[in-house]
Formats: C-alpha cells, sequence, structure tokens
C-alpha cells in the first residue's frame, strides 16, 4: 500500500499519533468538509453554525461512544435510542408520582414539569445503567444473541415510552436543565463538554487500562481472552451498562436542548450511532475500534450533514447521502484491508 | 455481528427425527405447543376466537410480515441479515405507483415486484461480491431506498383506486378466502418446498453453516446470497403491496420499523443470526403466535402500546430456553 512512503523517513519529527492520523481517511475527509464548507458558504465557518454542529455532535457522539464498547466485543446495542428517551421519562413519570406523596406538586399545568431536576437526572443515568445491565446479562448469562436481546429492549422500550407518557409529550421547566442544553463554557457548548467528558473517561479507560483492553481481546478471540483468565460475561455485561449510561446521558442532553421528552423522538437513532461507529472504523465483527475514532466519525458525519443542510440540501436527499458514504466507507475499508492482507 | 469470521457460537445440538419429520427440530415442538396454548386462551377468553371471520382477520393482519419473514428467513438461513426490506416495499410501491396514470395493471404490478427484485439484486451483490457486512450494506439501502421512495413522490401519497386488479390483491378473495391469505399461504408453501426438498434449498444451509466447506463442495456460494437477498427484495415488494392495497393508498412514510418486526418474528421462528439453522414452517408459526397474541390483547382492549411490551416479552420468553447451552452468544 501506498502508506509505507507515507511512514517513511519524511516525518521524523511528528510523533506515531500525527504521523498515524496524517495517513488516516477520515481526517483528511474531515478537512475536505470543513473547506469546501468554508468555501461555498459563507455561514459555515461561523461561531453559532460550529455551535449547532458541536450541540449535534454530543447526543449522537455519546450514543456511538456507548455503542462502540458493545461493538468492541462483538456485540450490538439496538436499544439506544428507545433507552435515551426512556430514561428521561422514567426520570420525570417517578418523580410527578412522588411529589403528591411529599405534599407538593411538581407536575403543573400542561405536563409541565416543574420540579427538583437533579433528581430526574440519577433516575435517568441508573435507568441507563439497569437496562443496560439487562442486555448484559441476557447475553453474557442466559446467551441471547446481543441482536434480539436488544431488539426486545428496544420494543418493549417504544411500548413503555408511550404507555408511560399516554402519547403526550412532557415539558421540562428547569433552569439548572436549560443550562445543560443552551448555556456555553466559553465558546463550547455545555452540551458538548459532557461529550469531551465521556470521551475522556472511556479513552483513559478503554485505552489507557489493562482492563479496558480486555474488551479488544474479547472482541478479537472470546474463547482465547475467557481462556486467559478473563471473566469475559463480566465485562461483556460492563460494555452494556456503559453503553446504556452513554444512552442516558445522550438523553439529558438531547431532552435539555428540546426542553421536552416524548415518546416518538430520537427513532431510529440506533443506526445512526451503528453507522457513525462503522465509520470511525469500528468492526462489527469486534476487536476494533476506538472512542477516540468514534469521535471523528461523529464529527466527519455530524459536518457532512450539516454541509448538506447549509447547502439547502433537502432531508431526502440527505438520508439519501448517508447511506451511500456509509455502504462506500465500508466497502472502501474493506478493500484496503483485503489489499493490506494481500 | 456473529455471521462474520470466526465462529465462536455453536449452534444448538439439533435433534433430528427420521422419515418425514426430519426437517423438525426441538424448538420447533415448543412453539407449535406455545401456539395451541394461545388459542386455548383466545377460545376461552372469546368464544367468537375460532370463527372463520376472526381466524381470517388474524391471518390478514399477519400476511404483509409473514410474507417478508419468508425472505427474512431465508437470507438468515445463510447467514446475512436484511435491514433494508421496509425501504424496499416503500420504494417499489411508489415506482409502481408512479405507473398507475397508465392504467395498466400488469405495469404496475409489473414494475413494483421488477423493483424490489432489483433493489434485492443489488444487496446482493455489495454483500456476495464486494464483500460488505450484510448488516452495514442493508442498513444504508433501507436509508436510500426509502429516500428514493419520498424524492420520486414528491412525499406524497399515491392512490391506486383505478387499477381494480391492484386492489384486489389486498382486499379480494379467492373462494372466500381473503387473497393475501391465500398468497401468504402459497408462498410459504413454495417456500417450505425450496428449502426443505430441492437442491437449492441444500446448498442455502451449506452455505451458511460452514462457508468455505460450502465452497470446497463446489456451491456456489456468491450466487446463493445473491439469490435470497433477490427473494427478500421481491417478498418485501409483495407485502408492501398487500399493506397498500389493503388500505388503498401507497404511504411513502410508511411501515416503519417494520424490519424489525419482521426481523423478530423470523427469530421467534427459530432461524439463528449465525445461520444455517432456521425454518420457513417455524417462521410460519412464530407469525401466527405474534398475530394470535395481538388478536387477544386487542379483544382484551389492551392498547397498542402496551401490546409491543407484550410482545417483547412473548419472543424473549419462546427464545430464551433454546439458548442457555450455547458456548458463547455473540
Amino acid at each position: 500500500m501506498s502508506t509505507v512512503e507515507l511512514s517513511g523517513p519524511a516525518a521524523p519529527h511528528v510523533g506515531p499519533f500525527f504521523a498515524g492520523l496524517a495517513r488516516d481517511p477520515i481526517i483528511w475527509l474531515i478537512v475536505a468538509i470543513f473547506a469546501v464548507g468554508a468555501l461555498t458558504s459563507e455561514y459555515y465557518l461561523t461561531a453559532l453554525n460550529l455551535e449547532n454542529l458541536m450541540r449535534n455532535i454530543a447526543v449522537i457522539g455519546l450514543l456511538s461512544l456507548g455503542m462502540t464498547v458493545v461493538l468492541l466485543t462483538g456485540r450490538i446495542d439496538l436499544s439506544v435510542a428507545a433507552l435515551m428517551i426512556f430514561s428521561i421519562i422514567v426520570g420525570v413519570v417517578v418523580m410527578a408520582k412522588l411529589g403528591p406523596a411529599l405534599g407538593e406538586r411538581w407536575l403543573v399545568r400542561g405536563n409541565t414539569y416543574a420540579g427538583p431536576i437533579v433528581p430526574v437526572v440519577l433516575i435517568a443515568l441508573s435507568t441507563g445503567a439497569a437496562v443496560g445491565a439487562i442486555n448484559g446479562i441476557g447475553v453474557a448469562y442466559f446467551k441471547v444473541a446481543s441482536f434480539i436481546m436488544t431488539l426486545v429492549t428496544l420494543t418493549a422500550l417504544r411500548g413503555f415510552n408511550y404507555v408511560l407518557t399516554n402519547g403526550h409529550p412532557y415539558y421540562l421547566k428547569s433552569p439548572f436543565y436549560s443550562w445543560i442544553g443552551d448555556a456555553k463554557i466559553g465558546a463550547l457548548p455545555v452540551s458538548f463538554l459532557i461529550f469531551l467528558a465521556v470521551l475522556f473517561v472511556l479513552m483513559v479507560f478503554i485505552n489507557g487500562t489493562v482492563r479496558g483492553g480486555r474488551f479488544y481481546a474479547i472482541g478479537g478471540n472470546e474463547k482465547a481472552a475467557l481462556y486467559a483468565g478473563i471473566k469475559t460475561q463480566r465485562y461483556v455485561v460492563l460494555a452494556f451498562v456503559i453503553s446504556g449510561v452513554c444512552a442516558a446521558i445522550a438523553g439529558i442532553v438531547f431532552t435539555a436542548r428540546l426542553k421536552s421528552v416524548d415518546a416518538p423522538l430520537a427513532a431510529g437513532y440506533e443506526l445512526t450511532a451503528i453507522a457513525i461507529a462503522v465509520i470511525g472504523g469500528t468492526a462489527l465483527s469486534g476487536g476494533v475500534g476506538s472512542p477516540w475514532r468514534t469521535l471523528l466519525g461523529a464529527v466527519a458525519f455530524a459536518s457532512g450533514l450539516n454541509l448538506l443542510a447549509i447547502w439547502g440540501v433537502g432531508t431526502w436527499y440527505q438520508n439519501l447521502a448517508i447511506g451511500v458514504v456509509l455502504i462506500v466507507s465500508v466497502g472502501l475499508s474493506k478493500m484496503s484491508r483485503r489489499k493490506a492482507n494481500r | 455481528m456473529t455471521t462474520l469470521d470466526d465462529k465462536v457460537a455453536e449452534p444448538a445440538a439439533a435433534a433430528r427425527l427420521a422419515g418425514p419429520w426430519r426437517h423438525l427440530r426441538a424448538g420447533d415442538l415448543s412453539r407449535v405447543v406455545v401456539l395451541i396454548c394461545l388459542v386455548a386462551v383466545g377460545q376461552a377468553i372469546a368464544p367468537s376466537f375460532l370463527s372463520l371471520a376472526n381466524v381470517h382477520v388474524i391471518l390478514l393482519a399477519v400476511a404483509a410480515i409473514g410474507i417478508m419473514a419468508f425472505g427474512m428467513t431465508l437470507v438468515v438461513i445463510t447467514g446475512e441479515i436484511d435491514l433494508s426490506i421496509a425501504g424496499i416495499a416503500i420504494l417499489s410501491c411508489v415506482v409502481g405507483g408512479l405507473l398507475i396514470p397508465t392504467g395498466s395493471a400488469t405495469l404496475v404490478i409489473g414494475a413494483t415486484l421488477a423493483t424490489g427484485l432489483a433493489v434485492g439484486l443489488v444487496n446482493g451483490v455489495l454483500v456476495a461480491a464486494f464483500g460488505i457486512p450484510s448488516l452495514i450494506a442493508t442498513l444504508g439501502m433501507l436509508g436510500i431506498a426509502r429516500a428514493l421512495g419520498n424524492i420520486f413522490s414528491g412525499g406524497q401519497a399515491l392512490y391506486p383506486e383505478p387499477i381494480a386488479a391492484y386492489l384486489w390483491l389486498g382486499r379480494g378473495d379467492l373462494l372466500g378466502v381473503p387473497v393475501p391469505v391465500v398468497l401468504l399461504l402459497l408462498l410459504g408453501a413454495a417456500a417450505i418446498i425450496l428449502t426443505n426438498y430441492s437442491v437449492f434449498g441444500r446448498a442455502l444451509y451449506a452455505a451458511g453453516g460452514n462457508v468455505r466447506a460450502a465452497e470446497l463442495s463446489g456451491i456456489n456460494v456468491v450466487g446463493v446470497r445473491a439469490t435470497v437477498f433477490m427473494i427478500s427484495g421481491v417478498c418485501a415488494a409483495l407485502a408492501g403491496m398487500l399493506e397498500s392495497a389493503r388500505l388503498s393508498y401507497i404511504n411513502p412514510a410508511g411501515l416503519e420499523g417494520m424490519e424489525l418486526s419482521v426481523l423478530a418474528v423470523t427469530v421467534l421462528g427459530g432461524a439463528a443470526l449465525t445461520g444455517g439453522v432456521g425454518s420457513i414452517g417455524g417462521t410460519l408459526v412464530a407469525a401466527l403466535i405474534i398475530g394470535i397474541v395481538n388478536n387477544i390483547l386487542n379483544q382484551l382492549g389492551v392498547s397498542l402500546y402496551l401490546q409491543q411490551v407484550v410482545t417483547a416479552a412473548v419472543i424473549l420468553a419462546v427464545v430464551l430456553p433454546g439458548m442457555r447451552h450455547r458456548g458463547i452468544a455473540k
């Protein structure tokens, strides 16, 4: 492959990280998108648009980070989009029901929740972890294929979302929640900072610790990992719990921006999350990929869509483009891998 | 996904019977028992449960999903997956629908089925020839087909009213049996013959069980893969047409999430996503289970959304017991 020349003595000063980066086609894709954006639209590189872009990246990025961890173990999690809405709905419904018992009225007129928001957030996070644990236990201990297990959770949670909300949206009125959704610290939106924090934690854990490295071992060769003494079942459960918590955080960030939660929201996001992880280079067969690369996938995906939207390309054509890019990017990486193996 | 490189998970040990029952597996019995129990429960709740009218209602409700699931079962047996079926159904119906002004039933129905075949062929080529994982190829195709359906129709519904033969597909009857039900049963019978009693059927299971061994025994694995995607595409187009005819309008935004419901029926029917395992009979029984559960819940006045939860529980209850014996599940 041509990459041999690039890694030669031409770049002796640059660390291996940046040398690897320069060889990565996705970096050039992102650079190309931003260059074309800057050349064709005066709005693309404005602060307002970049802010908007970062907020979009935060939601789909959080979902795909969790998905990446599950994919690393060779499993898949289809329940993330339903779970991100479900966890918030559970938080709001539990608190709204709890209010009268404590002599408070937190659910005011117009289906608006105006009670304390921190318990809602905490309940949402624990719901995410709990559903993730159920998925993980089903897959690791009861040996249900992850595709089926999480498909079942997806179906059940979508149903629960409608049952719990009665089909009406809940509106969330809270200064803290609005702060998560709207505020900026410096130039960066709070939601994007939350995403970066989760990314940092996952990068340190997955790529920086021995325990994190075991996800790769399981995805690479599960039997070998098992015989090497890794408690693979626990790590599989952990992967799904991480995915569930990431989904709950994505739900918080998403609903904080909308200041409401509604059952049909985020339909189909699970497929977007898979697409981003795959565009970032995560292999569906497990063992290949990283949170950092998923960030690149999310940036490429969101900035590409943002550019199409700025050009005034309709949603239908955007969806068409997503499908084509997904197939072509996987096809190209498959072909380059085949060449490398030859 | 599980289907790709190394198969860590061993498929459940298959207890095979002799003679004409050789195609049955242990799981088939539990599904049939569940089905009989459900019928008994239904009859206990509503005396009219087994009336001809209600049986037609149940079968009519699962006709489209069942036909799609036949195609999906073939794809899953080869160790692949087809997430694009809802997109194919929409795109095919829209392409056919655009020809309604010609007034020719042959043209409209032919174009619908041909589009399904063509998109299925593209899926097959992407997966079998280019080696793109089917999950990704058909996921991308789902988005592409849905988008094209919207673009071609301008997002507007199309009305097949002028084409009597088209409407007959969804609303007519043959000897008192609704046409979609006749098609469901006929296609089911054809698919059972195809999978159990044909050379292609043997190649199908061989390709799903062990690709390398199948190739070395002279089976054209690429051809088998491409063929099942084409069959799945045609099944999707036909199912979409039955639904459009029944509702008498072609909705470019319809069938949301249908691919996952169909997959659920297929899995409930005993097909393993690791490939090599699955049967059309099992899928048919699974479609009936889902139809009867929903019918009972409707009679009890349970909300549509709670039905989703119950359906999920039923799938898990049927699928779980067979899974414990496996080595590693992915």
